[in-house]
């Protein structure tokens, strides 16, 4: 993090540094670009580090401008739409360019769009065709993270995942769904609200689906748990399930745990809800909780695994926040604030009742 | 600093995912620690490259955190240098708001409210420059046919782009005016107590 050269800028050098990058891309964006222009850049790239962060971060904002195709789409060939047009528009809330939506923006947009006659026929069929392309799109990806890791992902739909330690999904998006396959582990979905196309996270033989909500989904072996802190999620039984199991409505606060083919569903504050999702904080939040479960949790994040040594000190109960990362700091606190003794072996940490 | 290409790729790609997208939270943050608001520019790029340069060694496991304990030290590090400055912007970033920032809520909503946000950025580029985006972006003409449609020259089509990026990067990313809601940015301190008891 220490860098040998002045860390400071001369007062308003970033600002000439924005603006040189600015001009850079959009020549590059531009019709004459040539070979040498390609190694200039490089090299003003390669020359400082404050050139480069400049440039990715004006080059992703411009590769985010594409969107706008997709918020104003339907209304394209007759430049651009009076100003706050978008928010008259269903694209704000939906960017998904469906069909039908092209079609409701052309009926929403102003007179002059409607009678253009021709042209606008002419633009829909085109847009249909591209419309039908986008239609029959699946984004796939997979994505899992190591012991220890945790890892926020935006999709492609605009949702985010954050993946706990030691987790793995596989993600496919298309026109109709946003399918999630949770293999194992833990995820977080902050859903991006879009009616038209449900979000759905299966996992052993369970779904769960979701329109535009927040909430967490893990898997241990066979159990399942499902944690929802805004919105409603709808818990079902998958088909590969066989059975096609009552279907359970989730609002804020749920916590449901699926034990075999039994669902427990508790209604809980929603602070501690939320305190159940802390570990992307990377805390570890317990109250009142066995220690014996206390370190099961631990055990998620860490190679090196807490046992427990007998089932006294196992039902001890804890409380309290823990920064899963500091795993020796939580058995040091257990030693000096209960009658716990801490047995150190290469991998793991056995704690006993004194 | 080189790096091999692949590596290049991968850092390039993990400072775009992982620390642009906190611009908005850090941009706060560093208003409300740091009072002269001209400097604020220079500080931000200062960060980036200081956090891009560290990820070149070891890439940090919580990006974020990551992120806001350099901009403390930065901060700290420039108050040091900067003897004329006054001491009162200390307060806001002593130790006890380590896991400062952290709760964000952006982190939840960063794709939705980008893209409505992307909506209103456009809207606010002055009139030829959101022409220009419109039609290179959305219509997919090329800066040469932009300029016949418009009737102006490429050179200064490619100006109102490169006008347009800035501008649209702000808006996106985070923009340096600190016309944010008073209530969020109540809220954000009041999440940041509760971190840190």
């Amino acid at each position: 993090m220490s860098s040998n050269r002045p860390t400071e800028l001369p007062f308003g050098r970033s600002l000439d540094i924005e603006h040189t990058a600015s001009l850079l891309l959009a020549r590059r964006d531009g019709d004459a670009w040539t070979d040498a222009d390609a190694v200039a850049l490089d090299a003003w790239l390669e020359a400082d580090t404050a050139h480069r962060v400049a440039f990715l971060r004006l080059q992703s904002a411009w590769s985010e401008s594409n969107r706008l195709q997709a918020l104003g789409a339907g209304l394209r060939g007759d430049g651009p739409p009076p100003r706050g047009s978008w928010h008259a528009s269903p694209f704000t809330e939906t960017r998904a360019a469906s069909v039908a939506a092209n079609n409701t923006a052309v009926l929403a947009a102003p007179k002059r769009f409607r009678i253009a006659g021709l042209a606008v026929v002419a633009a829909c069929i085109l847009l249909a065709g591209w419309g039908w392309r986008a239609y029959q799109h699946v984004d796939a990806a997979s994505y899992q993270t190591a012991m220890g890791e945790i890892r926020t992902l935006p999709l492609a739909d605009g949702s985010r995942t954050t993946l706990a330690s030691d987790s793995a999904v596989e993600i496919r998006l298309s026109r109709g769904e946003r399918d999630v396959a949770l293999l194992r582990g833990e995820a977080i979905f902050k859903v991006a609200k879009d009616p038209g196309r449900p979000f759905v996270v299966s996992t052993n033989g369970r779904r769960v689906i979701a329109v535009g909500t927040r909430f967490s989904v893990r898997r241990d072996g066979e159990d399942l748990r499902v944690v929802v802190t805004e919105g409603t999620v709808r818990l079902e039984s998958g088909p590969e399930a066989g059975n096609s199991g009552p279907s359970t409505l989730l609002p804020a606060g749920s916590v449901a745990l699926v034990h075999g083919g039994d669902v427990l569903v508790r209604s809980l504050a929603l602070a501690d809800v939320e305190r159940m999702l802390d570990w992307r904080n990377g805390l570890l939040a317990f109250r009142d909780t066995p220690l014996v479960e206390a370190t099961a949790e631990f055990n998620r994040y860490n190679t090196r695994k807490l046992a427990v040594g007998d089932a006294e000190a196992g039902a001890l109960r804890i409380g309290g926040s823990f920064r899963w990362d500091n795993e020796e700091g939580f058995v040091r606190l257990l030693e000096q604030g209960f009658p716990v003794r801490a047995e150190y072996a290469q991998d793991q940490i056995v704690l006993h009742s004194r | 600093m080189r790096y091999g290409a692949g590596m290049q790729a991968e850092l390039d790609r993990w400072f775009t995912d992982e620390i642009l997208i906190h611009e908005d939270a850090l941009l706060r943050y560093l208003h409300r620690s740091w009072r002269h608001r001209d400097e604020i520019h220079d500080l931000r790029q200062e960060l980036y490259v200081r956090v891009y340069e560290a990820a070149g060694k070891a890439f940090p496991t919580q990006p974020k955190a990551f992120l806001f304990a350099s901009a403390r030290h930065l901060m700290a590090d420039r108050i040091r240098r900067n003897r004329v400055v006054s001491i009162e912007p200390m307060g806001d970033f002593e130790p006890s708001h380590v896991l400062v920032d952290e709760v964000s809520p952006e982190r939840w909503c960063g794709g939705r409210q980008a893209l409505s946000r992307l909506g209103d950025a456009f809207d606010q580029l002055p009139d030829r420059c959101r022409e220009v985006v419109w039609l290179r972006r959305v219509e997919d003409l090329s800066q040469k046919e932009v300029a016949v449609r418009l009737g102006i020259s490429e050179k200064t089509v490619e100006k109102h782009i490169a006008k347009g990026m800035r501008l649209l990067a702000d808006a996106l990313y985070g923009s340096d005016d600190a016309a944010r809601p008073v209530r969020s940015a109540r809220k954000q301190v009041d999440d940041e107590q509760q971190q840190a008891d």
